[in-house]
């Protein structure tokens, strides 16, 4: 595996994202927001909090699936963007396990996770574990709260594994196995197939 | 900062004050910092998933929570802003919260100010724009998280002790199909 993380994050984490003159950010072929972390897990902690025991786990299935089209799309735009071509593309040696490796180091540029994939078994199973998340800075939680994260990790191998993009949405599931908001030193995420 | 009863519209018009916070990446959290606000990148998918996510609870004051999570989201930076810089003029705080709005990608937003209400429009809007690139128009406004930004806006504006006081309707969309988006603000000084 030749992909330099430290090399992606350098390279990316360096640009300096701001509206346009129409207030917006077309970027991977998507329009970006760059908002406080706190808006989006303020909404998360309240939508479940309101839906209560009976609702909350599909409050929190939606919230997830949410990430994972999110994932989904903008990953799809990511790894066909000229910016990860020159960055990251002359780092591939093995396709599609090496662009996975490398969404990672993306998506620590992103701000959503300091992340890696431990275990790949193409086709089959990846193992992700985040030193952090920001969701993982949500006040007042105590159980699994990283939507975000099994969002995305689902809909890369999808990306990876599935269908040619758009038809591949839905191949693989995330179970977040720990969590730093549980108390546990990192997030994990266990990818498998639906 | 001084009030004064005004009898026509305190607009961004005329004022100097540009937006230029410090943004940083920090290595060892992989976190953006603008204005030391942890910041994230996300996508017009995500925005008009949860947005619709907060639409179908309805039941659950959706919307009204996705409005709340916007305004103490906003509210606070931009507050911040306002005292790290000294920005005490009303007419520099709008210009600064329009531009914080643009700067965040949400789009093109308007301010129009006069004892205790605001009329606000919005040229672009992320979210409107983001949720017909995704699922085309709709008959009903989507726009909870910039009904928000106006409310967070308004109390950082004014310096109001919460953000509750301030009602925000959006009487006009783009998501519907017209040509900008249009809210009324209004509270009790």
């Amino acid at each position: 595996m030749a992909i330099d993380r430290t090399r992606i994050i350098d390279d990316l984490s360096q640009v300096r994202i701001t509206g346009n003159g129409e207030g917006l950010i077309p970027l991977y072929g998507v329009f970006v927001q760059q908002v406080p972390a706190g808006f989006w897990n303020g909404f998360s902690r309240a939508i479940i909090e309101a839906a209560g025991e009976d609702l909350r786990e599909a409050a929190e299935s939606l919230l997830e699936n949410a990430a994972a089209e999110c994932g989904y799309h903008t990953g799809y735009g990511v790894i066909t963007s000229e910016e990860f071509e020159a960055v990251v593309g002359p780092m591939i040696e093995k396709a599609p396990e090496d662009i996975l490796h490398g969404v990672y180091g993306v998506m620590a540029t992103w701000g959503w996770a300091d992340a890696e994939i431990v275990e790949l078994a193409p086709d089959e199973k990846m193992v992700v574990r985040a030193r952090s998340y920001y969701e993982a800075e949500t006040p007042g939680v105590q159980r699994p709260f990283a939507f975000m994260m099994r969002g995305v990790s689902r809909a890369f191998m999808d990306l990876a594994y599935g269908e040619p993009y758009p038809k591949g949405f839905g191949k693989f599931k995330c179970e977040q196995t720990k969590g730093i908001e549980c108390g546990d030193p990192y997030g994990e995420f266990v990818v498998t197939r639906a | 900062m001084a009030t004064t009863t005004r009898t026509s519209p305190c607009t961004s018009q005329g004022s100097a004050a540009e937006f230029k916070p410090e943004q940083t990446f920090d290595r060892s959290r992989m976190c953006h910092l603008v204005e030391g606000t942890v910041t994230v990148l996300h996508c017009h998918h995500y925005a008009a998933l949860i947005t619709q996510l907060a639409l179908d609870a309805a039941q659950l004051d959706g919307p009204g929570l996705l409005m709340r999570a916007s305004a103490e989201a906003f509210r606070a930076p931009l507050a911040d802003y306002y005292e790290r810089y000294g920005i005490t003029e009303t007419v520099d705080r709008i210009a600064i919260a329009e531009q914080y709005f643009a700067h965040a990608g949400l789009g093109q937003i308007r301010f129009e100010c006069i004892d205790g209400a605001a009329a606000v429009t919005m040229r672009h809007s992320h979210v409107d724009e983001g949720w017909m690139k995704k699922w085309g128009p709709r008959g009903q406004p989507v726009n909870a998280i910039g009904r928000g930004y106006i409310q967070g806006a308004c109390v950082a504006i004014y310096g109001l002790k919460d953000a509750q006081q301030v009602r925000v309707a959006e009487t006009q969309s783009i998501v519907c199909g017209a040509s900008v988006s249009k809210f009324v603000a209004s509270w009790q000084e």
